[in-house]
């Protein structure tokens, strides 16, 4: 990490409740003891002093998170706001879960560490997301359940939704009006499949058909406009995307940034370090490490020829791909790196979405152009010069 | 006080305490302890003169001090730019591109990664002009783009403002405000100028250059943008046909009027005194 901030995605369990078809990971019983969490968390900090990051959120995914109870959540927020103080650092975290597992008994601990607000994931149709010997149907039954009581007791609930060829089948207006009229859902993003991980007859089908899946968002795109978006719904990434275009600034998904070895990194149960949550799930020989097994944090990642690899990807690719003629260059750099192998076997070239990001962002900046009404927002008038800081 | 800042080399520090300073160094780690000392208020900016060294010691700091990375084989150089990036959360950093065949691709890829940009121009030929109007025009027009790339920039400012700001001044290199001290520890006005005539005063070489300028009655004591120029691309050669670069400032003059018409346009729109 090189910045100010680091994201680190840890996994606390490899265990999980479900069995669905896409999944990335490979499934374990491993989990994170909370004294190896402790030393964890003191090694990563120890880091973050040395190289003077100040903020640190953690993602907390699986597994499924809620594989281990809720009192563990609470003595680890315990250990966390210790180490806070101790070492003078900033720790935010997030939960992504699959809320089969949830019940009210979640709720305090919710409050407590997580601002009250989580995200999960959910299809329309759900095709692939099933419980172990179970259909998807029953998987949806019990998330809308739990995702009623939860959202009764306050919580806030994002939700992660990927599209499979039934998607593009019922079309974007009745796949919004599900998330938005039917679960009453403000904020939800849609991610790209790819087939990481152990192989199975659903991953074969990816990537998805860039065509269809182009007109879907487009389309998904034209709808959150009309009725969503001076509503207060949020559809990632079309939201991020438009204030972008707008605004010039915006916070756009990892998979869009210009490297994601400079900001993020993931940690399994076992204390494997790799770039994120299917690599140091699925692919071992892209570990950067073992976070237990050496003193320093540091020199893990410096020394880690794994990370060098995945570092150097945008430099490759903006020479050998066409991504420096590309007018989108400044938000996507060739894209998502585990995306890319997991489909193609080759780190060093770009995103397979490619040609649906490229529609997206047009689409977009046409539409911000109409907002805007007029160009303003084209002319860099608001940065201040360099001179200016020189001239002091 | 002494009212210029000298761009020195890191060796000179000691040399030039007091004063307000450029500190530049082939070096990361050379300069990441000038930027660690508890009183910087003189420091005013730092450059990096090689990309392709170890920044991690820069990457260990934090601070408001510009800095300037200085580019010399941009066409080759340019990938090398995504190391750099991770030290934007770090500083106010600037890449500096000098105006060389194939430039315009580290100019792209500096302003996706979010750098502002300063182009380092001599005397450019028609290509380069070519590659720099290819690169106005992306600056002007292209939606991603949200940092500056000078001249243009401040060019664009200065006819908004109607502020008389000329290219000496933009570029750096403007005797009133700038010395440059050579490695040698000899002072001149830029690098771009180094070495003045013997016995040559800075502070005058620009009032003498023009003054010769329009004694020659050459084509500034015609052109529109004298007042803009200042005879900047009238160095060192002084035959220098400029035609293809008034091309340019006249390219950044249409745009501010563009720009006066949009802002006008947004305010009937809008109803806005102001935007």
């Amino acid at each position: 990490m090189t910045g100010t901030h680091l994201s680190l995605i840890l996994l606390p369990t490899l265990s999980c409740n479900a069995d669905c078809d896409y999944c990335f990971e490979v499934k374990t019983n491993d989990s994170l003891t909370l004294d190896r969490f402790a030393l964890l968390l003191e090694k990563v900090l120890a880091y973050m002093n040395e190289q003077a990051i100040q903020k640190l959120t953690i993602y907390w995914q699986g597994g499924e998170v809620m594989m281990l109870p809720p009192e563990w959540y609470e003595q680890a927020h315990d250990v966390i706001q210790e180490a806070a103080v101790a070492k003078d650092r900033e720790i935010d975290n997030a939960l992504q879960t699959n809320l089969i597992g949830y019940n009210n008994k979640w709720n305090r601990i919710l409050f407590q560490m997580f601002g009250n607000s989580l995200g999960s994931s959910l299809d329309y149709p759900n095709l692939h997301r099933k419980l172990p010997g179970g259909s998807p149907h029953e998987f949806t039954a019990i998330w809308h359940r739990n995702f009623q009581v939860a959202k009764e007791a306050g919580i806030d609930i994002g939700v992660i939704s990927i599209p499979n060829p039934e998607t593009f089948k019922v079309g974007a207006e009745r796949f919004y009006s599900y998330f938005v009229d039917d679960l009453g859902i403000t904020n939800f993003q849609i991610n790209t499949p790819f087939p990481g991980g152990p192989i199975t007859e659903t991953k074969k089908t990816y990537p998805l058909e860039t065509d269809q899946l182009t007109k879907f968002l487009l389309d998904l795109a034209d709808i959150w406009f009309k009725n969503g978006y001076r509503n207060g719904v949020k559809v990632g990434p079309f939201d991020e995307l438009i204030k972008y275009f707008i605004e010039g600034d915006a916070q756009l998904p990892c998979i869009w940034r210009d490297n994601c070895v400079n900001e993020l990194v993931s940690i399994d149960p076992n204390g494997n370090v790799a770039q994120c949550d299917c690599w140091v799930t699925s692919y071992p020989e892209f570990r950067f490490g073992n976070i237990f097994s050496l003193n320093s944090f540091s020199n893990l990642l410096k020394n880690s020829e794994a990370r060098q690899r995945l570092q150097s990807r945008p430099r490759f690719l903006i020479q050998q791909e066409d991504c420096l003629e590309c007018d989108y260059l400044a938000i996507c750099h060739g894209g998502c790196p585990i995306r890319t192998y997991s489909n193609t076997g080759n780190l060093f070239t770009k995103d397979p979405y490619c040609h649906t990001y490229k529609s997206l962002f047009s689409y977009m900046e046409q539409h911000a152009a109409k907002l805007a009404q007029s160009r303003i927002s084209g002319y860099p008038k608001a940065k201040k010069s360099f001179l200016s800081d020189i001239k002091r | 006080m002494d009212p210029y800042i000298y761009n020195i080399p890191a060796a000179l520090v000691g040399a030039y305490r007091g004063r307000r300073v450029i500190v530049r160094s082939h070096d990361p780690a050379e300069l990441a302890p000038i930027l660690a000392e508890k009183n910087k208020e003189n420091l005013c900016c730092l450059q990096l003169l090689s990309l392709t060294g170890d920044i991690g010691a820069l990457l260990l700091g934090k601070a408001s001090v510009p800095l300037d990375l200085v580019m010399s084989s941009p066409y080759s150089d340019y990938p090398q730019l995504y190391d750099l990036a991770p030290l934007l959360s770090r500083y106010p950093v600037r890449v500096t591109i000098p105006v060389v065949p194939g430039f315009s691709k580290a100019v792209r890829l500096s302003s996706s990664l979010n750098f502002p940009v300063k182009l380092e121009v001599t005397q450019p030929d028609s290509n380069l002009v070519q590659e720099m109007a290819e690169v106005l025009a992306y600056y002007l027009h292209h939606s991603t783009v949200s940092q500056p790339i000078e001249f243009f920039h401040s060019l664009l400012m200065a006819f908004i403002e109607e502020e008389p700001l000329n290219l000496w001044t933009i570029q750096e290199e403007d005797p009133a405000l700038f010395r440059y001290v050579t490695d040698q520890g000899g002072e001149t006005v830029s690098p771009r100028l180094a070495p003045l005539d013997e016995g040559q005063n800075p502070s005058a070489f620009l009032e003498t250059l023009i003054t010769k300028l329009l004694g020659e009655k050459g084509e500034c004591t015609t052109c529109e943008y004298l007042k803009t120029c200042r005879g900047y691309f009238k160095w060192p050669r002084k035959d220098y046909a400029c035609e293809s670069v008034k091309a340019l400032l006249k390219t950044v003059k249409e745009a501010t009027d563009e720009l006066r018409q949009d802002l006008s346009a947004y305010q009937k729109t809008s109803g806005e005194d102001r935007p």
